[in-house]
């Protein structure tokens, strides 16, 4: 094992693009043996559509009838809108509750309870309130969105380095200053860290509450194409939600880098040499 | 450049061949658990302007907790204590601490954190940001001022604290085993070049260590302080010409205040 893993940076560049080849020889392998398999009758197309139905299928929903643009525009608005909703108010919260221990001992226990609750179980509930319309997306959407960042920010907030308080209180620091300059910096990695636990169930959340009931939305257009058994189509949707799946983590993932830098070393270094020439422009003459 | 460096005008410097005590200490005690444990007990002291005093002594000796108190961070439980004249009440501006840990925000580089004192003060301007560049020269690092903390060493990071030390302007340094974490070269070479800073910019220092040399090396003055009560057990000068280098450490002198310090220590 260890003489494989010495031998790797030595031979990165070549074996990288070998290893590209194979996985696209393999999944080239995979699609042909499903392929295959359906025209021989061992897969059942009816529930199994063939890969070329689902490339006939991706140009059929995205250009010809470019039906489904609408649906995915709506998920995607429910999605950022209850999650940027539900996390907000998570943060916030948690600043004010973590600000005084007794408004912690005071809302523990419901904490607690909404916290064993599955967000989902009250969807129903949500619906009936707020309608079959966008609005009760956004707010099952919220409540999904609401816990990780919330705990996390608490969390990050009661952690503080003691040393790093005591250093602020000799400077003769005020509380809004620790606040500011130690308290929310120093919990920013775990409060990201919530944030994208909120971001990775915000999609699923928005398209349970689709499917519960809806008018519109990728959850709906799901329903649909597999009640009448259109399964090339559903496929289709259910890998745009794949693409959507990654592009949302891809981002988080750039979005930390950039907040968080300094816990990356590639960032950091990149940060600290933007900053000289930055400094070096401002005042010209001191640096 | 202590004049430069350090606000020293608070005290008439003419007309004194003797500087005055700009720290004094009359009775100072701490206790805790209402009075059971007493962390220091009966503490008499006074500290003249530009002085260095070491305070060492075994754990629980009360050695940091004097140092707390005298920096605003701890209140005293009996006693008097006047810094340039005026009674402790809390963390003031004329003292400084310094940390065994560096205690540097890691999302601010070098320079950004030698700045802090100057932003908690509300006055960041171009005289504040040269002053930092220059601190961060004399300690050395003026290369790395764009560093994170992450890029540098150990070492390199409690010089970035020295330089965010005297950026607060306090004259009255309080350093409790600044280099207590560091390797022993460093923590040597670290030493001298704190000698040499502490003494260019004119300020008065508390030190506090558990290592003997170290705590003589750099005084002029060394508190023994033993535990079960902490208290300082003995005063002891050091009348060792400065500058002073490392190969002191190995003199007749040197070693008869070591034996000084060692006797006072070891009747407790």
């Amino acid at each position: 094992m260890t003489d494989v893993v010495d031998l790797a940076p030595v031979q990165a560049g070549a074996s990288r693009e070998r290893s590209w080849l194979n996985h696209a020889a393999i999944f080239l392998g995979l699609m042909l043996l499903w392929e295959g398999s359906s025209h021989l009758g061992w897969l059942d197309p009816l529930f199994f559509p063939r890969p070329s139905d689902i490339l006939v299928g991706f140009w059929r929903l995205y250009i010809t009838q470019g039906n489904i643009w609408g649906h995915l525009g709506l998920t995607m608005a429910e999605v950022l809108a209850g999650f940027a909703a539900g996390s907000l108010l998570g943060i916030a919260l948690a600043l004010v509750v973590g600000m005084s221990d007794r408004i912690r001992r005071y809302m523990k226990p419901y904490v607690v309870v909404l916290e064993a609750t599955p967000r989902i179980a009250i969807g129903p509930v949500i619906i009936a309130a707020f309608g079959f319309g966008w609005t009760s997306k956004v707010v099952i959407v919220m409540l999904v969105c609401f816990f990780a960042p919330f705990v996390n920010t608490l969390n990050g907030m009661v952690n503080a380095d003691r040393d790093q308080l005591e250093m602020m209180r000799s400077m003769g620091a005020s509380k809004w200053q620790v606040f500011c300059k130690l308290m929310l910096p120093d919990a920013m990695p775990e409060i990201m860290g919530g944030l994208r636990l909120a971001m990775a169930s915000a999609l699923g959340g928005a398209l349970v509450a689709e499917f519960i009931a809806s008018n519109a939305g990728m959850g709906l257009l799901i329903n649909q194409y597999t009640g009448v058994l259109n399964m090339a189509s559903a496929f289709v949707c259910v890998l745009t939600l794949t693409g959507l799946g990654f592009a949302i983590m891809w981002a988080m993932e750039a979005v930390d880098r950039r907040i968080v830098f300094w816990n990356d070393r590639e960032s950091t270094a990149e940060v600290s040499k933007r900053l000289a020439l930055a400094w070096a422009h401002r005042n010209g003459d001191l640096a | 450049m202590a004049e430069a460096i350090l606000d020293t005008s608070r005290e008439a410097r003419a007309g004194s061949s003797r500087p005055a005590a700009v720290i004094r200490a009359r009775g100072l005690s701490k206790t805790f658990g209402g009075g059971r444990i007493v962390a220091l007990k009966e503490a008499d002291f006074e500290v003249r302007r530009g002085e260095f005093i070491s305070l060492v002594g075994p754990s629980g000796c009360g050695k940091s907790t004097l140092l707390r108190i005298v920096a605003g961070l701890l209140d005293h439980s009996g006693g008097t204590l006047e810094l340039h004249g005026s009674p402790v009440t809390g963390p003031r501006n004329d003292v400084a601490m310094m940390f065994q840990k560096p205690t540097l925000l890691p999302w601010r580089t070098a320079v950004e954190n030698v700045l802090l004192p100057a932003e908690i003060a509300g006055k960041v301007g171009p005289a504040e940001r040269k002053r930092a560049l220059d601190l961060l020269g004399m300690t050395g690092l003026r290369e790395f001022a764009f560093s994170f903390p992450s890029q540098l060493s150990g070492g390199m990071q409690q010089r970035v604290a020295l330089a965010r030390l005297l950026q607060t302007g306090a004259d009255l340094l309080m350093l409790d085993e600044p280099f207590g974490a560091l390797d022993e070269f460093t923590r040597e070479h670290l030493n001298v070049e704190l000698a040499r800073i502490t003494q260019e910019v004119g300020a008065t220092v508390l030190f506090v260590t558990h290592n003997i040399g170290e705590a003589i090396f750099l005084a002029d003055r060394v508190f023994v302080m033993t535990p079960r009560p902490g208290q300082i057990a003995k005063i002891i000068d050091v009348p060792l010409p400065r500058p002073r280098d490392p190969s002191i450490q190995v003199t007749p002198e040197f070693n008869a205040l070591v034996a000084q310090v060692r006797s006072t220590l070891g009747g407790h």
